[in-house]
């Protein structure tokens, strides 16, 4: 299309798109950093709110820990002193009633008092529950519904399931993490669900002499703080560039390069301007978090303190409160951000920066890409043509786009998601984060492609590694070839017969034999793999008539292989003869006269007038089965399943492996870009073979 | 002379076919062997794979019976069963509503595109029906892993409307292929005579070239129907709840897993496959001639 012959003005054109571009780079950054900000500020009160569930356990186990212990061990341990020894004047009337015996009792009740007391100086706690493991009784509670009959301590009503679920779901996590199978995932061992309304409900376990025997819960009125929109620095670096290439611009005059140049200079400019900005920021956030936590810890210390004094237990207790651990992830872990003195560790504050600053500097490229390419489709004129164009076939448009949409959403995005998860070691653990967070750039690519270790040489001979993808993508180029041989002479065969001129029953054996190809292929799948069952198959029963012994044919690789060319060939071979009798009846049968007035023998008939005539209709067939068989999912994933060992999988097959039985969803999409460019490649070299395509012209 | 000829071949010909039609019973006997396995599973009323019990020392005669694909004794217990105690009837119901809200989503999508690419030419055309013709090369797996991330994040998995989204990334291209290569055959002057009397862009196309292109709109309504009534990794994949299962992936239960139940599955099997596999012998022409037509013509 030519362009219209007035003259553009490129200096529009680039401020345009200029202010596009940064609108668009800067808008998205400037979201980005708000979203960032909220959850700092989240993330703030979260930490708060487990320091203070932290205290809370600590007192209870401090409270409560000895006696509960005692109970159960046969000798009673020093830690039985405590809150024996300590007793206040509640637990002086409970320790008479109940016999000078009843620990447990003393305990619960010091929990209790302890669990009171907690919620006294705590005002934004609203709750407080505690879960004894071993009785499945809720031993103490400032919970107002259990108040009246339901006042602690009591066994748990069967409503209550959950809240022991939940308990038991802490217990199994701790202990699965002690035992710590390496690579294993690690489950939390705290819990943090945010309630509507902006309550935090949090639950730890109880330990007592290395054990889990119980678990706190704790619902807390958290209000983060809010977080605005910071206008002026977005504006700025909205605006900034825009005046600046303006002002560049009248220096410049209509001079394309140069604005273009200077264009993308600005642009970059103003973005890395603002990410500095944005760095900065939340390198603040990041501080102020790390004081508010630390100053929480302090607070919580001496209330911890004073609360154990009040009720009791003494100054001499089992451990010391080392309260620098309470600010921690969800495995208990410290996060080591306050040391013990209570000052923020400047050490570990640098390091969380400099990830941040290692993340911001990967989306501003981003970004910056993704601003320059608007930039140049708005100022280098390509924006203004395809508008034109849009208006000019406007209805050509309007009839293709609800299709091309629903394939842009459908398909193409994706396949440009798939492409992208393919540079990141996403799993089905780690699917909630960003692709910043998991990109792991070519390490997909370079472990699958640069394993070339297809066979060891071992004391019984060569042993095949048929987890190689080497050794998976010969084996699918064997299983692609044979089907497709195997399908095209049985087809033409069969065709060639068909076509002979007064053979008998023609339209009959020709219905019949169309039949495997109308069957579901997943029942051609499945009943295939039940005829070649070790035991109950028919296959086997027929070799027994004949003598032979049973074959366990999925244990092998090649009679697996047997198995599923067979089942292959079974339903793939009608395709082929209908296209070859399709193309054999429409020969000329003039053409076979003239040929045999001139003297040609059956052969020569053959290699001069049928085999030309076949091509035009068995090349896009062939074309066709080769990617067909090359994906053929279904017969390798229901017949022989890959085994044995995966010896006879696909590549397909292997990616979907991959994928939905080992959730390595990175490392699968990997496996299947390469397996695309393979198509691909093969796709490009058949249509310059061929011109197959030509039809779109 | 000719007729001579004729005479003389056929003559000389008919006895030299015997070793061809022994060749084409094998054939008949090896296409048709796994058909009649399943009927005579779904009918002996059992769920065993093995049409007789046979001993060890079984006689020749015995053992033949063995292989003999007829039941033992006639039943129609799995059929009674299989819509009584076992939620196929639910999975029937799936199939049918998940096929057939992709054809009507695919096959409207598909028309208007369709007839878009055959009757105009704008710049991106070929760009597009490249890339329909590129989307059927994407793997499926490579496709699967982000529709599947997507669509737990959108929390459409077990979902009807995540299954026909899937379904139609495939039924799209299909069809759009599909109708183009008989829009194509619909001659031009039609429309231009149509233009000439006033008739609007939209009139064109709802009044004269739909209704011409009937025929092409059933069949490829029909094939898109059948591919999602057949499909089976991307529902197996996504359909997690046993009562959100389509018919193939309940037909994979029966027979998966330690009890297996070869006389549901092939009772099931039955009533999925006959209709379309009647369908499929009266339409098969059609899927020829439009799977090579893009190929072939110049």
């Amino acid at each position: 299309m030519a362009g219209p012959p007035t003259a553009v003005s490129h200096r529009r054109r680039f401020l345009i798109g200029l202010a596009l571009a940064a609108l668009l780079g800067v808008g998205i950054a400037a979201a980005l950093l708000t979203g960032a900000r909220q959850a700092e500020a989240n993330e703030r009160a979260r930490r708060q709110a487990v320091v203070t569930l932290a205290a809370l356990t600590t007192v209870l186990e401090q409270a409560g820990g000895g006696g509960a212990q005692a109970a159960e061990a046969p000798e009673p341990p020093a830690a039985a002193e405590p809150a024996g020894g300590g007793m206040g004047l509640g637990d002086e009337l409970a320790a008479i009633e109940q016999g000078g015996t009843a620990a447990p009792a003393d305990a619960g009740e010091a929990m209790r008092r302890a669990v009171a007391r907690f919620a006294e100086t705590h005002p934004e706690v609203t709750a407080i529950r505690v879960l004894e493991l071993g009785g499945i009784t809720l031993e103490a509670s400032t919970d107002p519904r259990d108040q009246g009959a339901k006042q602690a301590p009591r066994r748990l009503a069967p409503d209550e399931k959950p809240f022991f679920d939940l308990g038991q779901k802490l217990r199994a996590a701790v202990a699965g993490n002690r035992e710590g199978a390496e690579g294993a995932a690690r489950q939390p061992e705290i819990s943090v669900v945010r309630q509507p309304g902006g309550t935090l409900s949090l639950a730890a376990p109880i330990e007592r002499g290395g054990e889990v025997a119980g678990m706190v819960q704790m619902d807390t009125r958290t209000r983060p703080d809010a977080v605005e929109f910071a206008w002026l620095p977005f504006l700025a670096a909205l605006l900034g560039p825009v005046i600046a290439l303006l002002l560049i611009s009248l220096a410049l005059g209509e001079r394309r390069g140069l604005l273009a140049g200077a264009a993308a200079l600005v642009l970059l400019a103003g973005l890395y301007l603002y990410g500095r900005y944005a760095l900065d920021v939340l390198g603040r956030e990041r501080r102020t978090s790390g004081q508010a936590v630390a100053a929480r810890i302090a607070a919580e210390a001496k209330t911890a303190q004073t609360l154990l004094a009040e009720i009791g237990v003494p100054a001499v207790q089992p451990q010391p409160l080392s309260p620098e651990s309470w600010d921690m992830d969800e495995l208990r872990q410290p996060l080591g951000l306050v040391t013990s003195g209570g000052q923020l560790d400047e050490g570990k504050l640098g390091e969380l920066v400099g990830a941040d600053a290692g993340r911001m500097t990967r989306s501003v490229i981003t970004l910056g890409l993704i601003a320059l390419a608007l930039l140049a489709f708005v100022g280098l004129g390509w924006a203004a043509r395809t508008g034109g164009a849009l208006v000019q076939y406007r209805i050509a448009y309007a009839y293709t786009i609800p299709a091309l949409l629903g394939m842009l959403v459908l398909v193409f995005f994706p396949f440009f998601y798939g492409i992208a998860l393919s540079f990141t070691n996403a799993n089905i653990y780690n699917t909630d984060k960003s692709i910043y967070e998991t990109w792991i750039g070519l390490g997909n690519y370079t472990s699958i492609l640069s394993d070339f270790g297809i066979a060891r040489r071992t004391a019984e001979g060569l042993v095949w590694n048929y987890q190689n993808f080497y050794y998976t993508l010969f084996f699918t180029l064997v299983w692609t070839v044979s089907n497709v041989v195997i399908g095209v002479s049985l087809g033409l065969t069969l065709a060639l017969i068909l076509n002979l001129k007064d053979f008998a029953f023609r339209s009959f054996y020709r219905v019949l034999l169309i039949l495997p190809w109308a069957v579901p292929t997943y029942i051609t799948a499945l009943i295939w793999q039940g005829m070649f069952h070790r035991q109950f198959g028919v296959i086997n029963q027929i070799l027994r008539i004949f003598g032979a012994t049973p074959i366990a044919w999925f244990d092998g690789p090649f009679t697996s292989f047997l198995a599923v060319l067979t089942t292959n060939g079974w339903l793939s071979f009608p395709f082929m003869m209908v296209i070859s009798l399709g193309a054999l009846q429409s020969i000329s049968a003039d053409l076979y006269e003239a040929a045999k007035v001139d003297g040609a023998t059956r052969w020569q008939q053959f290699r001069a007038i049928t085999l030309p005539s076949l091509r035009p209709a068995l090349v896009p067939a062939i074309i066709l089965s080769v990617i067909w068989t090359f994906n053929q999912f279904i017969v390798i994933y229901l017949v022989s399943a890959g085994q044995p060992a995966g010896a006879t999988e696909i590549l397909i097959t292997q990616a979907y492996k991959l994928a939905f039985e080992q959730y390595r969803y990175g490392y699968a999409a990997a496996y299947s870009v390469v397996i695309f460019l393979i198509l691909l490649a093969y796709g490009t070299w058949q249509n310059r073979v061929t011109g197959a395509t030509e039809a779109i012209g | 002379m000719s007729r001579n000829i004729r005479k003389k071949r056929r003559g000389n010909d008919e006895p030299r076919h015997w070793p061809l039609h022994l060749f084409l019973i094998l054939m008949l006997i090896v296409t048709c062997y796994p058909i009649l396995l399943v009927v005579t599973i779904a009918f002996s009323g059992g769920q065993s794979l093995a049409i007789t019990d046979i001993p060890d020392n079984a006689t020749l005669g015995e053992r033949v019976r063995a292989i003999t694909p007829w039941p033992e004794n006639w039943s129609l217990s799995n059929f009674r069963s299989l819509f009584g105690d076992q939620p196929f009837a639910r999975w029937l119901l799936n199939s049918v509503i998940v096929a057939s809200a992709t054809t009507v989503l695919g096959v409207f999508l598909a028309c208007t595109a369709a007839y878009s690419f055959s009757r105009f030419r704008f710049p991106g055309r070929r760009a597009g029906l490249m890339s329909f013709l590129v989307s059927q090369m994407f793997p499926g797996t490579l496709m699967l892993i982000p529709l599947f991330i997507i669509i737990q994040f959108l929390g459409l998995g077990s979902t009807y409307t995540g299954l026909v989204l899937l379904y139609c990334t495939t039924a799209i291209p299909f069809c759009v292929w599909n109708m183009k290569g008989y829009f194509d055959t619909i001659p031009k002057e039609l429309e231009e005579s149509a233009l000439i009397d006033g008739a609007s862009q939209a009139t064109i196309f709802f009044r004269i070239v739909l209704p011409l292109a009937k025929p092409a709109v059933a069949v490829t309504a029909l094939f898109s129907f059948m591919t999602g009534w057949n499909e089976f990794i991307l529902a197996a994949t996504l359909m997690n709840r046993e009562e959100m299962y389509t018919v193939p992936v309940g037909l994979r239960f029966f027979v998966s897993g330690f009890s297996q139940q070869w006389g549901y599955f092939a009772a099931g099997s039955i009533v999925a496959a006959i209709p379309i596999m009647v369908l499929f012998m009266v339409l098969q022409k059609f899927l020829v001639s439009g799977l090579t037509a893009g190929a072939v013509k110049g």
